[in-house]
């Protein structure tokens, strides 16, 4: 990708990122019944072989939520919450600290929720500026090894889609701060539609 | 064995003793390592498909060429292949409730895995496969052994 093209797709990510973080931050605010704000701290456009490495190495344990879009226009979509904010959302949302390896199915079932909660709210902000429905399958998540939870977007990615489209969100409350990783790997159709429409809106 | 050298996916590598190697957090993926005991050389080819869609490919993505291709580098090295034995790590369904018109990527890795060791006449003395957790494996060159750490169980050696 030519350097122009690339700083566009920034700019334009950086975009729906900041209406994506918004959206999930209310949805997150309900649902943990707090009151929280977000800061869109990075974003970036990154080779799919880099990806293990901008969220920080393969041997970490991360809880995932993982699905892909059903329809004409074909991506991968990946929350991930790092090790000690899965943890303070667990804390939060059970009252209990439990560590990740001894999660009961419930509160992996709630983190995991979460994922999938913040994924659909970042996916509306890029439907609406790409004015396409968007339309998610039923995700998959899990506590796990961060390279293992990333094996089965490359394998059935990895031939169709060069670049993933990475965000980072701190989310903040007033005694408690965790962060979340919004990922979207999507097949070359549809990174070049998101980049002439929301090349379009934002001129 | 904290000096192993990290072998990513579709990436390959044989070395010799003292030198060691390690694939980390390995879910559908399945890491093939090769070893010959008397050379003490080894390798490990980490696979991340099972069939190269032209039958070609230049690196360790796919079973079918991978697993020849590191056992090809392996007795270029020096290792004798009437001697080398290999061991299977990985090939979880990290995503049970995924259900894209997919297959089980994991089981799909290790049955080509086994099919293209068996052709070649490589028997497969140990496995740790299977099942819904991540796996990272740390191979000694030393004695062949490799050591799996899963997120949430105590360590193991195979």
């Amino acid at each position: 990708m030519a350097e122009d093209d690339a700083n566009r797709a920034l700019e334009i990510i950086r975009e729906f990122a900041n209406i994506g973080a918004g959206n999930a931050a209310t949805a997150l605010a309900s649902l943990l019944d707090m009151e929280l704000v977000n800061e869109v701290t990075s974003c970036t456009l990154l080779p799919i072989s880099e990806m293990a490495e901008w969220l920080g190495g393969e041997d970490q344990v991360v809880a995932g939520t993982y699905t892909q879009l059903c329809g004409d226009l074909r991506s991968g979509v990946l929350v991930v919450f790092p090790h000690e904010s899965a943890r303070t959302l667990v804390r939060h949302l059970s009252n209990e600290d439990t560590k990740l390896s001894d999660l009961s199915q419930i509160q992996t079932s709630a983190i995991c929720e979460v994922g999938n909660i913040c994924l659909c709210w970042y996916l509306v902000a890029v439907s609406k500026m790409i004015d396409t429905d968007l339309i998610p399958a039923p995700p998959g998540a899990t506590v796990d090894l961060l390279g293992a939870v990333l094996d089965i977007p490359l394998a059935t990615l990895g031939a169709t889609v060069d670049h993933v489209i990475a965000v980072h969100t701190v989310f903040k409350g007033v005694d408690k701060v965790f962060e979340g990783y919004f990922l979207m790997l999507p097949e070359n159709k549809m990174l070049e539609t998101i980049m002439e429409k929301m090349g379009d809106s934002t001129g | 064995m904290t000096d192993a050298q990290l072998i990513g996916i579709a990436q390959y590598a044989v070395v010799k003793a003292p030198d060691n190697l390690c694939c980390l957090g390995l879910g559908s993926c399945v890491a093939v390592f090769l070893y010959d005991p008397n050379a003490k050389i080894g390798g490990v080819a980490h696979i991340l498909l099972p069939k190269a869609p032209n039958g070609r490919s230049p690196d360790a993505k796919y079973a079918d060429t991978g697993i020849r291709l590191l056992l090809t580098k392996l007795v270029e090295r020096g290792a004798d292949r009437r001697r080398v034995r290999a061991k299977l790590v990985g090939g979880a369904q990290m995503f049970k409730n995924l259900d894209i018109s997919m297959s089980d990527i994991g089981k799909d890795n290790l049955a080509q895995s086994r099919k293209t060791l068996m052709e070649m006449g490589i028997r497969v003395v140990a496995q740790e496969v299977g099942g819904d957790r991540g796996r990272s494996a740390y191979f000694s060159m030393e004695d062949g052994m490799v050591t799996i750490k899963a997120a949430f169980s105590d360590e193991l050696r195979i």
